[in-house]
Parts: C-alpha cells; sequence; structure tokens
C-alpha cells in the first residue's frame, strides 16, 4: 500500500487550547458550591478512614487469602450506613445530589488507605453511571429509587457493570474491534423482552450488589449494531453467580462470573436497544460508542483517582518509614537520594491527581457532566424546593418523552470534538494515573526494603492492588491507543487504528 | 548458556528442570497458600534428597561443591516456575557461606552437615536486611564465659522451620557485629506466626524474640560486616539468576497465552502492542542471562573486580525482573491477574527477591562507594 507524502503541518499539529489546558478554559465555569462539597466529601472520607477503613483495611484483606469466598458484606453495609452509595444520586432520585464531579476526590482519599474499599464504594457508581448514560428516565427513576430506597432500610442495593467476557474483554470496550471478537452473550428478542444466554467474568462487584447493568448483543454476528443494556436483578430466574475469582490484590472487592441461561429480561428493565434509539441522529453503533464514552469519560477519570490514591498510599507509608528508620545510622528522610525519591513520588501522586481534575472539567464542559452543570441547571437541582423534587420530577421521569427528550439533547448535541476531548482525556488520565500509582508502590517498596515486603506495613497491599488499575476500564494499551484515535489521529490523516496485521 | 561445557552442571541443571516442571509448577497456587494453607512439606524434603540444599557445600563438608554457577543453575531452573523454593535455597546458602566465610568450618560439620533431616540442617537467617544498614541486630552479653542474645531480630525467614539460626548481634553501643548460631530450640527463643509477605509464601520467615538465649560467636567478633558484605557480592550472583528464572517463566507464559488468546479477530501476538510488550520481556531476560553467565564466571574464577560483575548483575536483573513481570501480567489482561496463572506470584516474588540482602537504592550507592574507594 502507498501513502501520500506527507510535510508535517504544524499549525495543525498545535495543540487546540480547550484539548490541553481545559482546566484554563473551563474552571471558571466551576460553580463556588461545587468546590465547598468537594471540600466537604474529603473531610468526609478523611473521617471514614479513621474510623472505618485503616482499622479493618488488613484484616479484611487477610480474611480473604483465608477464605477466598468471604464476601464484604460487614464493609458494604457499613458504607452503605455512612450513605455514599446515594452521596452522588441526583435528589430527584432519592439521593444526596452531591455532584459526580466531587467524587474522584472522595475516591482518592479512601483508596489512600484501601484501594479495595474504593472499589466496593467507587464501583457501584460506574453501573450507576452506565444506566444514567443511557437516559431511560422511568428506569432510573426505578433503580436509583430503590437503592435510596436500600440506604434507608439499612439493605444495600449496589449495582454493578458487566460487559467483559470470557473470550472478549478489549473487544467489547471497542465499537471498532467488537465485530471481530469472540463475543457470545446473547440477547434474543421476544414478545415482552429478551431472553439472555451467556456469562459475563471479572465483574466488579458482583456478588455483592442487587441491580447489574449487563451488556448483551441481539446479534452476535454484529454486536456493534445490536447492543442491548438491560438491568438483571439478583436472585432472578434464570441467572446465578459462577466463580469468585481468586485475585492478586483487591481482594476484598469481589470480580465475579454471572452466568445467563434462559433468562427473561421484560422491556421495562431494557435501559436500551437499537430499537430503542432509532430516531437520533447516529446510528445504532455510533450511539453505544457515545454512551461507552461519556461513562468512561467520567469512570476512567474515577479510576485515576484510586491511581492518585493508591500512589498517595504507597507515598505516605514511605514517608512514614523514612521518618522513623536509620539508615546506616542516619535518618533515611536525612539521606539526599532517598530526599529525591521521596519528591519524585510526591510528584506523581501531584501529575495523577492532575490528569483527573483536568479530565473533570473536560466532561463538565464537553461530556457526560455537562447538561447539569452548567450554574443554572447545577444551582436548580442542588436547591429546587422538596415538592418539585419528591412530587413533580418523579411524574417527569416517568414518561417516555421525558426519555426521548433526554436523548435527543445528550445524544444530538455533543459534537465529535467534544467526544474525542472527554474520551481521549479520560483514557490519558486513567493510564497515566495508574501507571504513576505502580510506579510509586515499586518506589515504596524499594525506599523500605524489608519493612515493606510485610502485609502489616500495609504497602505490600497497595502494590498487589495497584497493578489491576493497569488492566480493567481498558487496559492502559487500550487506552493509549483511544488517546491517539481521539487526540493524535488528526494531525495523522492516513493512520487507522485497531487495523494493525 | 549458564551451564558452559560442564557436563555435571547441565546434569544438575536437567535434575532442577525437571522438578520444577514435575513438581514445582502443577500445583503453584496450592503452595502458594501458605501461611493459611498446607506447608509444601513434602517438596522441600524432595529438594533436599536432591542435594539442591548442598550445592554450595564443598565436598570435605558433605556437600556437592558446585559453587554458585552450580546454585545458580540450579535456582534459575526453579525461579522460573515457583521462586519460594528458590527463596529457601537461598537463604540456606548464604548462612552456610557465612559460616565459611567466619572459617567456621567446625561449626557446620558439628552441627549442620550430618543432619539427615531437612529441618536440622537448614539454616535459618535474615536473608532481607543489611545489619550494616538497618540494625535490626540482637544484644549480646557474656555470662561465664557463655554468650547470650537478647532483644528482637525481625523477618528471619526458615526461623519457624529450621533448627539453627545464625543471628547478627552487637555488644550495647559498639557500631560493629558479629553472627552467633542459636539454637532454636531454646526456651530462651520465642518466635511470632509466620509473617504474611508480598511474595515468597511459602519460603515462610518469623521474628525472633531472645531473651539471654545462650548463643555461639561465628568467626571473630565484631567482624559481622566483613563478613556479610563478602558473602552479599557472591551471592549477588544467586540473586541474578532468581530474577533471572522469573522472567524466563514470565516470558515462557506471556508468550504461549499471546499465541492463544484472540483480540480483534485474530491472536493477540499479532498485535504489534502486544509484541512490543512481549519483545521487552524477552530482552530483559536475555539481558539479565548474560549478565548471570559472566558475574558467575566472574565469581566461580575469581577474576580481577568479580565483585562488580555480580552486583551490576543482581541490580540490574532484578530491575527487570519487576518491569518484565509487570508486563508479564499486562499481556495476560484480568487473567494474568488472577491466582490460577503463575503471572501474579511472579510479580510479586520479584519484587520480594529486588528487597535480598538489604534496600535496593543502598546496593546501588555500595557499588559507587566501592569504585571510588579504589581510585
Amino acid at each position: 500500500m502507498k501513502y501520500k507524502p506527507c510535510t508535517p503541518d504544524h499549525a495543525q499539529c498545535a495543540p487546540n487550547l480547550n484539548d490541553v489546558a481545559a482546566s484554563l478554559a473551563f474552571a471558571h465555569q466551576t460553580p463556588a458550591a461545587l468546590i465547598r462539597e468537594t471540600r466537604e466529601v474529603v473531610d468526609l472520607a478523611r473521617k471514614f478512614n479513621r474510623e472505618v477503613v485503616r482499622p479493618y483495611a488488613l484484616e479484611l484483606d487477610r480474611k480473604l487469602h483465608e477464605d477466598p469466598d468471604f464476601l464484604p458484606w460487614e464493609f458494604v453495609k457499613k458504607a452503605n450506613e455512612w450513605g455514599f452509595y446515594t452521596m452522588w444520586l441526583p435528589r430527584l432520585f432519592g439521593g444526596k445530589g452531591y455532584f459526580m464531579h466531587s467524587m474522584s476526590a472522595f475516591i482518592e482519599e479512601v483508596s489512600s488507605a484501601c484501594l479495595s474499599m474504593g472499589n466496593l464504594i467507587g464501583v457501584h457508581y460506574l453501573g450507576m453511571a452506565t444506566l444514567a448514560a443511557t437516559w431511560n428516565a422511568p428506569l432510573l427513576l426505578k433503580i436509583f429509587r430503590d437503592v435510596a430506597a436500600g440506604e434507608k432500610a439499612g439493605d444495600p442495593r449496589i449495582i454493578s457493570l458487566a460487559i467483559t467476557e470470557p473470550g472478549a474483554g478489549t473487544d467489547v470496550e471497542e465499537p471498532d474491534l467488537i465485530d471481530k471478537g469472540n463475543i457470545t452473550c446473547h440477547a434474543q428478542k421476544v414478545d415482552g423482552g429478551y431472553v439472555v444466554n451467556g456469562t459475563k467474568v471479572f465483574i466488579s462487584n458482583g456478588h455483592v450488589s442487587k441491580w447489574h447493568v449487563v451488556i448483551a448483543y441481539s446479534d452476535l454476528d454484529l454486536p456493534s449494531q445490536n447492543t442491548v443494556c438491560l438491568l438483571v436483578q439478583t436472585g432472578q430466574k434464570g441467572f446465578s453467580f459462577g466463580r469468585h475469582e481468586k485475585k492478586m490484590g483487591q481482594r476484598a472487592c469481589p470480580a465475579s462470573e454471572l452466568v445467563f441461561k434462559d433468562c427473561f429480561v421484560p422491556d421495562s428493565m431494557v435501559a436500551m436497544d437499537s430499537e430503542q434509539i432509532k430516531g437520533l441522529k447516529k446510528d445504532a453503533k455510533d450511539t453505544f460508542q457515545q454512551v461507552l464514552d461519556y461513562v468512561l469519560g467520567a469512570t476512567r477519570a474515577g479510576v485515576a483517582a484510586f491511581g492518585t490514591g493508591v500512589a498517595r498510599g504507597a507515598y505516605e507509608e514511605a514517608l512514614a518509614f523514612a521518618n522513623e528508620t536509620e539508615v546506616e545510622g542516619k535518618l533515611l528522610a536525612n539521606h539526599e537520594w532517598a530526599q529525591c525519591m521521596l519528591a519524585e513520588m510526591y510528584k506523581n501522586v501531584c501529575i495523577a491527581r492532575l490528569g483527573y481534575v483536568e479530565t473533570n472539567h473536560h466532561n463538565a464542559s464537553s461530556g457526560i457532566y455537562k447538561s447539569m452543570l452548567a450554574k443554572p441547571a447545577f444551582y436548580f437541582i442542588r436547591y429546587a424546593p422538596e415538592f418539585l423534587v419528591q412530587k413533580v420530577f418523579p411524574k417527569l421521569l416517568g414518561t417516555d418523552a421525558t426519555t426521548r427528550a433526554l436523548r435527543k439533547a445528550n445524544f444530538d448535541n455533543q459534537t465529535e470534538e467534544e467526544m474525542n476531548r472527554t474520551s481521549g482525556w479520560g483514557s490519558m488520565a486513567k493510564f497515566s494515573g495508574t501507571d504513576l500509582g505502580m510506579k510509586n508502590c515499586h518506589m515504596a517498596l524499594e525506599l523500605m526494603g524489608q519493612a515493606g515486603l510485610r502485609h502489616d506495613q500495609r504497602v505490600e497491599k497497595h502494590f498487589r492492588d495497584a497493578k489491576l488499575l493497569q488492566i480493567y476500564e481498558g487496559t492502559n494499551q487500550l487506552n493509549r491507543l483511544n488517546l491517539f484515535k481521539c487526540l493524535v489521529s488528526g494531525a495523522c490523516p492516513q493512520s487507522c487504528v485497531f487495523h494493525d496485521s | 548458556m549458564l551451564c558452559r561445557a560442564d557436563k555435571e552442571l547441565k546434569l544438575v541443571d536437567g535434575a532442577a528442570t525437571d522438578f520444577a516442571n514435575k513438581v514445582l509448577a502443577p500445583n503453584r497456587e496450592e503452595y502458594d497458600q501458605y501461611p493459611f494453607g498446607q506447608f509444601w512439606d513434602g517438596v522441600v524434603k524432595k529438594a533436599f534428597d536432591l542435594g539442591f540444599f548442598h550445592l554450595t557445600l564443598p565436598a570435605e563438608l558433605e556437600g556437592m561443591g558446585h559453587g554458585l554457577a552450580g546454585l545458580s543453575v540450579v535456582l534459575k531452573s526453579i525461579c522460573a516456575q515457583d521462586a519460594s523454593l528458590g527463596g529457601m535455597l537461598f537463604t540456606n546458602a548464604m548462612a552456610q557461606e557465612i559460616l565459611l566465610a567466619a572459617k567456621a568450618e567446625k561449626l557446620l560439620e558439628e552441627k549442620i552437615v550430618k543432619q539427615e533431616d531437612v529441618y536440622k540442617f537448614l539454616l535459618a537467617f535474615p536473608a532481607f536486611n543489611n545489619p550494616s544498614e538497618v540494625r535490626h541486630v540482637a544484644t549480646v552479653t557474656k555470662s561465664k564465659g557463655k554468650r547470650l542474645l537478647s532483644g528482637d531480630v525481625q523477618y528471619v525467614v526458615l526461623g519457624g522451620l529450621s533448627a539453627y539460626a545464625l543471628l547478627p548481634a552487637s555488644v550495647e553501643g559498639s557500631k560493629d557485629f558479629s553472627f552467633f548460631l542459636v539454637d532454636l530450640a531454646s526456651k530462651k527463643v520465642s518466635l511470632s506466626e509466620p509473617i504474611f509477605s508480598l511474595g515468597l509464601h511459602a519460603c515462610p520467615a518469623v521474628d525472633i524474640t531472645l531473651d539471654k538465649a545462650p548463643a555461639v560467636l561465628v568467626g571473630e567478633e565484631g567482624a559481622g560486616k566483613k563478613y556479610f558484605d563478602r558473602v552479599a557480592d557472591r551471592m549477588a550472583v544467586a540473586q541474578a539468576a532468581m530474577a533471572t528464572g522469573i522472567m524466563e517463566g514470565c516470558f515462557a507464559e506471556a508468550l504461549a497465552y499471546a499465541r492463544e488468546r484472540e483480540q480483534g479477530g485474530q491472536k493477540i501476538v499479532n498485535w504489534s502492542e502486544v509484541r512490543m510488550m512481549l519483545a521487552n520481556i524477552a530482552i530483559q531476560a536475555k539481558s539479565a542471562e548474560m549478565m548471570l553467565s559472566r558475574a558467575c564466571e566472574a565469581v566461580d574464577q575469581k577474576q580481577p573486580k568479580w565483585e562488580a560483575a555480580a552486583r551490576v548483575a543482581a541490580i540490574q536483573a532484578c530491575a527487570y525482573a519487576c518491569e518484565a513481570t509487570t508486563d508479564g501480567i499486562q499481556v495476560l489482561g484480568g487473567v494474568g491477574y488472577m491466582k490460577d496463572h503463575g503471572q501474579e506470584k511472579r510479580f510479586r516474588d520479584a519484587k520480594q527477591i529486588q528487597a535480598l540482602m538489604g534496600i535496593a537504592p543502598m546496593k546501588k550507592l555500595r557499588h559507587i562507594r566501592s569504585i571510588l574507594e579504589k581510585r
């Protein structure tokens, strides 16, 4: 194949300011209340760490090594009591109405003490965000209100997201690959709903979730155009849990196999399928790509926050060690080389954090938070009178017309440039934050030597926990390719992504 | 390559490879469950019967006399499948080497080498600490001509298994330390539960608390640093061998998986980014093997600057192993993170091995210090 000679066009390659400096371009639009609430959730997370996470993290991890099938119900109930499963749920669904934007800072805090426990809270919002991104208003109302009711009843009703299949990991996260992938989770259309058959694997929080957002396919030969997003409930006929994976780290956060055998899902529990989205500007493949991009732009920032948290946890343990240990008769913190290592680790935490902060600015200006974070909408949603929230909004949301309007507003109005920006930045934050998390764990163990190897010193747990971050929500290799596709390929007009052979 | 033309070493290598593939690999996950599962007693006894714990002992001490090249050959093959046994071999060999460096052959002969029970033969030793760096040493006092040790010594590898431990201790207020042989059955010695560690789960360690426990001085008083430094340089070769073995196992598993697993309609080995990761692991493993081979030759032939060859091989092979095993999991994706594959264990073990004999950055400083002192 011959390629056209291509002279670099430096003007074309030069970065767009909106792409590379979101904080400069958009930070002034951030509502002051959002900054206040971010401080508030960080304080709350620190209190939670002191009272619950730090005292229990090692014990729970050890328990999972003694009994790999143990489920962390005690912690999930505690998080439910503290209100964390409805913290970022809008008030009209019975939640506390904090905006997802502030969740990253919360996740960083909890993960700095225990990444597994951070996941037991944060992954619920992966399921929630995916359901939210379908904009199926009646279903959102039903499921989210049930989550809120579960909090009041002391009965956690959290949500998982099931995408990965035994033969397809990367493929199911990338619509450009999925048609070539080994896809097996079939949703057959029948009267009144779908019948699902197949298996999902490595589903975080599966065993402790009540609701499962399941991505299946009505035509396995052309899954990209036939994606179906449905809600399945634990205990439902035809649905069961398979194996509870034995992971190296993040042991407290179960990775579950979900098994579907002739599992009937009624139309009322179908969040989105190709039939529902007819009439939108984009076809089914591109609309599902947009759903994924909306979700992953936000949740990959969340994974970056996990990475920042673990980078910080490793740094803080290494710092404590350097402050109390003499090496060759001199306090470790007074060795110049150790000072430089600690400075490097501190820098890694800050750089990782900047990644998710910047990505959240992109999500606010161009992505999933856009419609909610414009100042008038933000303050209205935050401070709307209770009677509107309880009586009027639910009636509005209960109609298919609202769903159509929400989908039109969110799917048809987002430009390709906005999609690329949020998706590309989500990937960048994810792979850089998690690589830096891993890097700090390596450095902490190197600095601490023998002491760092012990479970009771916490760093070895950070090290085991951190590695998974480089794998889930798309491997870091997939995320690099996605960044190339979204933010670099425009400067390589002859390039094509995911066609390597 | 390590075996050169030495037929005897080839035989040893063959036995170790066979043992690793047939005994260690099939039950890796089960053995790794310790201390929450059963200890692999049968495996340790088999390894003892095959002479793996006698490799570096000279023939006159009923050993096999294969030197560090022999130990390295075995460690490389064993660690490709399960580095926990490598950790046991390393610890025992290091303690033996310190006794030999201190010219304590008589002590070895009296207490250790004639033992037919593996646990009476094995020597416990705090293999992950350099006592000159972080002073995890006991305090020694003299009473009626006997030496008594008190205080704590942390992370004594094989401490919960062995009859004797070789422990560092110093006189109160002294900067120097000495090594002592301590009978772990003494009522003056108490052992913690096995320490739950990052890697090498089946190579257990304990914390030891001593309360005026009787001990036998090894070599000269106050010469502990001299013995440790000399042996640490020699044992660096063994450390490099362990890291190299882990990388070789890691590469083999990553390559086999990449040839089987499909993504985007083709085997993942055909995606060039996956090939790049495999290439990096292969290059790191081969580089380590070449360094190891050179270091073995230098150490066994006592060539000039053998210490530098050994140290550099260990520092670099361990760094490579940490990177390679991180990528080794990545090639397998989520599967590589699960306990039913070998990659996650190699990732933990590689990091643990990097900490053998002290803090990793301090080893670099020690290397440059030795260069500066000579000029």
